[in-house]
């Protein structure tokens, strides 16, 4: 998994920083589906990492949407990664996490490297994704039927895998929005936002 | 019915076949006739009964003829004994053509009885089904009635909600407005009141540091107060002082004065003195001159009187010289003199001229010694005058300082005073109207509220149409009252502004114009923090929570993401639902018309598994008719068994009343009724055949308690007496 990462023993490379970020966005998208209903439970079995019991989905979906940004974040293409959740009778949307990514260090360098040590990283993504579970308390409850899609936004030069659609930009009316912690790789900086639909 | 009777004829038909009978087939055709005319009555059944006797007597009849008759005895015994066969023959028949006869009673009893229950049946379910169509009918006379008044209803409901639409609208259109307006003044308000308030705050907290300065001020004031007046003691012993420096100074001039004077009369002395020191040589020079004068006299007497005519001018020089001379010693004596008096007048001893210098060089120097004393007193004390001075200015600069600083503070504290009382006022009268506009907003919200309901639970439309009118009366009056209000309020203001600049006349000038100073900082304090807030705002705007910023790039998804795959599921189901929902309509309405058509609306609902239900039930009628059968042959042969086994014939008239009739009875009548009873044990019945069998009740029965042989021995008995009575009447 972290591999890459770990190959030189004190430094991450560029594509194992954005292997880091992917295993977050993985393990936090799906805490978020299953803290936020969106599956059904049984569809979920539990997965330990960061010292954290994350609930996964069986859904092949998630895994197959991350391999395309994986090489999005090695390019250094994504401004943002956006989980929204959408009201299926209205088409309203509800929820809208962002996973903001921002770019560190020498931007230029594709061989760029991070002395910052691994397990500090990982710390950092288990305070974000404990933040994630204990979002539920202050989140409005879904309690309509409700989807989810996966947004990439990306810099305009991008090639479009097959698959892979155009999408518009989801706003939310009555927003309120809570920003969790941050993390960083020293190479990519990873800020997570969640916005909801305020009921008040 | 016919069916059954046809099903009962059949069996009997049969059973009489199998009889294998010698009895003629006119007697069967009389049966058949009897059996088509019986009917259920009892009067009916005596009458077969005797039917059913009367050949057995004509038999007899022949038989008593046939004795006439004579033949050979063993003819005669053969005769006889056919007889006897013949007889037995015919017994038997008898019997079981009645008891053929009990049972076609039996069983035309039993089908009169069903047909007739099912007659009566059908006559009710005719009945009831004639009452629901007649039901049925008048329903749907009522319903189209009820659908016309419902349409009227609902045309008329119609009109009226039209009409109360347009009022509500225009209503609502007002409402609006008004809110409009009263949401206007509130925002007006809002956006006054927490200036004012943020002002008020200001000015309250700016008032409370101006108290605080002013405590500390007048904590300040008292130190001073108590400073100044240690000043003023201060001051006081500096004015002493200074009178005393003054008349030290006096007395200094005075001596400065004394010391001039000395030192002129030092200098004069001195001079003097110096004079006086030549003054021996001056006499000396003076006798010499004197001398050389009478020498010269005596020259120039010599000379004139040698040469008289020419005047020696050496001489007459030495004259001038000598009257100058003459002159200045008269001088200088006048000014010794002079010198003198005044060095006694200092000496103030009138001592000999001799010890007047020492005297007064003595006395000179007490003075200047005196005078350094009074110089090094006065330099002290100038000093001292000095320090006292600088310090009393320093506390009179303090003093000045804090006493202005008082006063400013007094004036804007005062100045502060009058601002909170206007903004009081003014904060007064803003919350008034505020809470007269809350009171508005709150009756609207009332009036909406309440008309919302009233919509909402349709009554009666005439009810609802009065509600309405006065309702819109009610809210028309509100509306003309708000508009009174307005106006009032806007008077209001109107009236009370000028009062406010009349107020504000009679403050001072200079305090008006530094309050619009003031105000004019304030406002342009305010501008700039409106353009920050804008620019905030503009901010904000970008940043919005609930706006997403794509940042010039491009949004990706998958194409078939979940929400996708959910929306396209959902399609999918409402679609199938819609046409699922357009069947049932279609049979909803074919059911409907079925209904109408025919009583038997079920067959269309779902003609197959009723066919079946009816072939069901086909089948289990068939099943239960031919278990009936079954059981009915079987029971009859059950009864032939019995009957033929123990010569009883067994039938259960009533609930377990159970009349027995021998084979051998005397008469058809004869009959044991036996009942059963609680304890399981059979009593005997008494009857007009039991009456005669005294002797055999005692017997059998109360002595050895046994119902087989008392039943046997009356069939012992039977049988001998109508063997007996045969053989008797053979013999």
């Amino acid at each position: 998994m972290t591999t890459a990462a770990q190959k030189n023993k004190s430094a991450i490379t560029l594509k194992g920083s954005a292997e880091i970020v992917c295993d977050y966005l993985n393990y936090g998208i799906n805490s978020i589906l299953f803290q936020r209903g969106l599956y059904p439970p049984e569809s979920f079995k539990s997965d330990e990492n960061y010292g954290l019991t994350i609930l996964m989905s069986t859904d092949n979906k998630i895994k197959e949407f991350l391999s395309t940004t994986l090489g999005w974040l090695v390019d250094r293409t994504v401004n943002k990664v956006a989980l929204v959740i959408t009201n299926v009778k209205t088409l309203e949307i509800m929820e809208r996490w962002d996973f903001n990514v921002e770019y560190e260090g020498d931007v230029a360098n594709g061989e760029q490297t991070s002395e910052k040590p691994l397990k500090q990283i990982k710390n950092e993504i288990r305070d974000v994704l404990k933040q994630i579970a204990s979002s539920v308390a202050y989140l409005p409850l879904l309690d309509c039927l409700c989807s989810f899609d996966i947004q990439i936004y990306t810099k305009s030069d991008v090639e479009l895998p097959a698959e892979w659609a155009e999408a518009e930009p989801a706003n939310i009316k009555n927003a309120q929005s809570v920003k969790m912690r941050t993390f960083s790789t020293n190479i990519h900086k990873m800020e997570t936002v969640v916005t909801y639909k305020n009921d008040d | 019915m016919t069916e059954n009777s046809e099903n009962v004829n059949d069996t009997i038909m049969k059973m009489v076949n199998n009889l294998k009978s010698a009895v003629p087939k006119e007697k069967i055709n009389n049966y058949e006739f009897g059996s088509l005319k019986r009917t259920a009555s009892l009067s009916n059944s005596n009458e077969s009964c005797y039917d059913d006797l009367t050949p057995i007597k004509k038999f007899k009849q022949e038989n008593r003829l046939d004795l006439t008759y004579i033949g050979s005895p063993r003819e005669m015994r053969r005769l006889r004994a056919d007889l006897v066969e013949a007889r037995n023959l015919i017994l038997t028949l008898e019997s079981r053509i009645s008891h053929m006869h009990g049972l076609r009673k039996q069983m035309q009893l039993v089908f009169d009885e069903e047909n007739q229950s099912l007659k009566r049946q059908h006559e009710y379910d005719k009945k009831t089904i004639e009452e629901l169509e007649n039901q049925l009918q008048t329903i749907r006379q009522r319903e189209a009635e009820l659908k016309k008044g419902l349409a009227e209803v609902n045309n008329k409901y119609d009109l009226l909600k039209i009409k109360t639409s347009e009022q509500v609208e225009k209503l609502e259109k007002s409402l609006e407005e008004f809110k409009e307006e009263s949401r206007q003044i509130e925002f007006e308000e809002n956006s006054i009141i927490p200036g004012l308030e943020r002002k008020i705050s200001e000015l309250e907290t700016m008032l409370e540091a101006a108290e605080e300065d002013a405590e500390a001020q007048k904590k300040l004031a008292a130190e001073l107060e108590l400073r100044l007046s240690e000043k003023k003691s201060i001051e006081r012993d500096l004015e002493l002082k200074e009178q005393a420096l003054q008349n030290a100074k006096l007395y200094i001039k005075e001596l400065e004065y004394v010391k001039e004077s000395m030192l002129e009369f030092q200098e004069q002395a001195k001079t003097q003195a110096h004079k006086l020191t030549h003054y021996v040589e001056l006499q000396k020079e003076n006798e010499e001159l004197k001398e050389e004068n009478s020498r010269i006299k005596e020259d120039i007497r010599n000379k004139r009187s040698i040469r008289f005519k020419e005047p020696p001018r050496k001489f007459k020089a030495q004259e001038k010289k000598f009257v100058d001379l003459q002159v200045q010693e008269a001088q200088n004596a006048l000014y010794l003199n002079e010198w003198r008096a005044v060095a006694r007048g200092i000496c103030e001893s009138t001592e000999s001229d001799a010890a007047l210098p020492h005297l007064l060089r003595t006395t000179v120097e007490r003075l200047q010694q005196q005078e350094l004393n009074l110089t090094s007193e006065k330099v002290e004390l100038e000093s001292q005058l000095k320090s006292i001075s600088h310090e009393a200015k320093i506390a009179k600069v303090e003093l000045e300082k804090s006493q202005k600083l008082l006063a400013e503070l007094k004036l804007t504290g005062e100045q502060k005073q009058a601002l909170i009382h206007r903004m009081q006022k003014k904060l007064l009268l803003v919350s008034r109207e505020r809470d007269s506009y809350r009171l508005q907003l709150d009756s609207y919200e009332k009036d909406l509220t309440l008309w919302v309901n009233t919509t909402s639970t349709g009554s009666s439309s005439s009810n609802q149409l009065q509600a309405q009118k006065e309702r819109i009366e009610n809210l028309e009056r509100i509306v003309e009252g708000y508009r009174d209000m307005v106006t009032k309020l806007e008077n209001d203001v109107q009236s009370a502004q000028p009062n406010i600049a009349n107020d504000i006349v009679p403050v001072k000038a200079e305090q008006l114009s530094r309050l619009q100073d003031e105000v004019q900082q304030l406002k342009n304090e305010n501008e700039k923090l409106r353009d920050r807030k804008d620019q905030l705002e503009i901010q904000l705007e970008t940043y919005m929570v609930g706006h997403d910023t794509l940042q010039g790039g491009q949004v990706f998804h998958l194409a078939n993401n979940p929400l996708a795959e959910c929306l396209a599921q959902r399609e999918n189901l409402v679609d199938k639902l819609e046409q699922e929902v357009d069947k049932l309509k279609r049979k909803l309405k074919n059911m409907e018309e079925g209904i109408e058509n025919s009583k038997l609306g079920d067959v269309s609902l779902c003609p197959k598994e009723v066919h079946a239900l009816k072939e069901q039930i086909k089948s289990h009628e068939t099943q239960t008719q031919m278990l009936k059968d079954y059981f009915k042959s079987q029971m009859q042969e059950f009864r032939n068994v019995i009957y033929m086994l123990l010569g009883y014939k067994i039938d259960r008239t009533q609930n377990s009343l159970y009349k027995l009739r021998s084979m051998y009875a005397e008469h058809a009548d004869d009959q044991l009724c036996f009942q059963v009873n609680k304890e399981g044990d059979l009593n005997l019945l008494e009857n007009e055949f039991s009456a005669t069998l005294e002797d055999m009740i005692n017997l059998h029965l109360r002595h050895q308690k046994s119902i087989p042989v008392f039943l046997s021995a009356i069939t012992m008995d039977l049988f001998n007496n109508k063997t007996m009575s045969k053989t008797f009447q053979i013999e």
